[in-house]
């Protein structure tokens, strides 16, 4: 287990994204940075992880979206799940963590990076958890992209067909997909009004307020609605750096020795702004 | 064959409340008893194939034994990617049943018929791959699939062309099963919906060996050697594409261990063309009694067995 209590604070958790991008030269930075209040929240104060990754009583934790992983991994990390040399030695030959969800690793419940697969997992395993009468809840975070997967509308019908109360869908809408802005590329229209036709209890919040995000989390599961909940958290891709935020060219690039120490150093900011823990 | 199914299916789920019935919406009539029986563990997912599987990994994951159940031309074929990365990648226990396998549903097209799901699949790791060639291959084949904790798919196709053994055999994965002993220079190797024809073919060349092939992942080399070394031509016969499926199998691990003439009876790489009955699209595909013998025949000119 780690040495330090885990804080899940987003300058920490940024930082290690930002030093496994630069040691694994890895891409997809900003779709890490637009989750990382989300799982913050959900490690911090929801997720009864129990025992460790095999408990079979855990709660899970789906990254359907798995181009975000290391906004994940950095939690897992200060969970003390993994450990430093997992952290430096990120994407570099014969280590085991990928650059997309893969279920091997300890913490990841799914094999994501093709979309449209984690929820339907998800789904299954809250049906699961109500049959064997457990009190297990299942977090399925989705990209806002990712809602162009039909497997995803698939998997609503069947989550409010079998009134799943024990799921929370969290999309990360951070605005972009691969290609371009969601409403250029595929326009969702209302999500929220989406999720709600389908028979989901569905509210839009900022994503990034965990204060927020955590009062809604608690309010949706602890509801009596007799179906699927659902958030739509409004998100900014590349969230935390200046420069990365709101623009799509990093889900692509890579870090530079200068935009690296850069980043480093907006945090550094941030951080003494708001008196934040360094790791 | 499909009453050989329904009722291995409903022994193991009333003996165990872990096995779980998710079906595509399919299955009308074939479902009765299971749904009779055993009414808490039938989940009709739906229309929504990708979902269904993505279901299964979940149940599998939580302690569920699922058996998933639809049209072959659905599952494997729709969902393939949803088989390796959800269930494969992890080694869940998940029984995909793909019924009406190769062109069963003749008078309905190419969407329902299935010609491609043994290749698809043999690709895949982690999957095994079960297809019984009779009523008695169907129980055991049920049986040994509930006894193994892994993915599997069991193809089911046309099931009413009678016996070919007397009772369930022992099956066992990997090995060819004898149908018929012999010591000729030919060598007749079917599964599925083939082997009653091999059988009938068999009796014009005598002599001639029949096994059936039921298991066709894993398909063990000793098995095939020792099943054709003694003979000099081979005939393999599948209601299936000609590539990747019995034969090519068969030709992969005789071409390194123990080169002969395979003889690849399968459907031409091709789609149906036309509407008709079963009869007539076996036809169609040189599938039939008359066209298979035509087919021996040229090949034993090309490669003599005396």
């Amino acid at each position: 287990m780690s040495a330090i209590p885990a804080t899940y604070a987003s300058t920490n958790l940024r930082r290690t994204i930002l030093r496994m991008a630069y040691s694994g030269s890895t891409v997809h930075i900003a779709c890490a940075f637009s989750l990382v209040e989300i799982l913050a929240v959900l490690y911090r104060q929801h997720l009864c992880l129990g025992t460790g990754p095999k408990d079979p009583e855990r709660d899970y934790l789906i990254l359907s979206k798995g181009h975000g992983v290391m906004a994940q991994y950095a939690c897992l990390h200060e969970l003390g799940w993994l450990n430093e040399k997992h952290i430096q030695g990120y994407c570099t030959d014969g280590t085991p963590l990928k650059g997309l969800s893969d279920a091997d690793v300890p913490g990841l419940e799914v094999n994501s990076g093709s979309l449209g697969h984690g929820l339907s997992v998800g789904v299954g395993l809250a049906y699961g958890a109500l049959r064997r009468g457990t009190t297990q809840k299942v977090y399925a975070i989705l990209g806002d992209g990712e809602c162009n997967e039909g497997s995803i509308w698939e998997a609503l019908l069947f989550a409010a067909h079998f009134k799943l109360t024990n799921l929370l869908v969290i999309v990360d809408a951070n605005g972009f997909q691969a290609m371009g802005p969601t409403t250029e590329v595929m326009d969702t229209g209302s999500l929220e009004d989406k999720f709600r036709a389908f028979g989901f209890e569905a509210c839009t919040i900022d994503g990034h307020d965990e204060n927020v995000l955590n009062e809604t989390i608690g309010r949706l599961m602890a509801s009596s609605f007799p179906g699927p909940r659902a958030i739509i958290a409004r998100t900014s891709k590349g969230k935390g750096v200046s420069f990365m935020e709101g623009r799509n060219l990093w889900h692509y690039s890579r870090l530079t020795e200068k935009n690296y120490q850069d980043a480093l150093a907006e945090l550094e900011m941030v951080e003494a702004g708001r008196g934040g823990v360094r790791l | 064959m499909r009453n050989a199914f329904s009722n291995a299916l409903v022994t193991a789920a009333e003996a165990n409340d872990r096995i779980l019935l998710l079906t595509g919406d399919h299955g009308y009539a074939l479902f009765d008893d299971f749904r009779h029986r055993c009414p808490g563990q039938y989940i009709n997912a739906g229309i929504a194939e990708q979902n269904m599987i993505g279901v299964a990994a979940g149940l599998a994951k939580s302690g569920f034994h699922p058996v998933v159940y639809a049209l072959s031309a659905f599952v494997p074929i729709r969902v393939l990617e949803q088989i390796k990365l959800d269930i494969c990648c992890e080694e869940l226990p998940v029984l995909f049943i793909g019924d009406g396998a190769g062109v069963v549903y003749s008078t309905l097209g190419v969407s329902h018929q299935s010609t491609e799901d043994i290749a698809a699949l043999r690709a895949v790791p982690q999957v095994r791959i079960l297809s019984p060639g009779d009523a008695h291959e169907m129980k055991a084949a049920m049986e040994l699939a509930f006894a193994t904790p892994a993915p599997i798919y069991l193809r089911m196709g046309k099931s009413d062309l009678g016996v070919v053994h007397t009772s369930p055999p022992q099956l066992a994965w990997g090995r060819l099963l004898s149908v018929r002993s012999g010591s000729g220079p030919l060598v007749f190797i079917a599964t599925g919906s083939m082997l009653n024809l091999a059988v009938t073919l068999a009796q014009e060349w005598p002599g001639s060996a029949v096994w059936s092939a039921p298991s066709l992942k894993p398909l063990e080399i000793e098995s095939v050697v020792s099943a054709c070394s003694p003979h000099r031509v081979v005939v393999t016969l599948e209601e299936h594409n000609i590539i990747g499926g019995l034969g090519g199998a068969v030709a992969e691990i005789l071409s390194q261990e123990h080169p002969l003439p395979v003889c690849r009876i399968g459907v031409p790489d091709q789609y149906s063309e036309l509407c008709g009955s079963y009869a007539y699209l076996m036809r169609e595909h040189g599938l039939d009694l008359d066209s298979v013998r035509v087919k021996v025949q040229a090949f034993t000119k090309k490669h003599p067995i005396t």
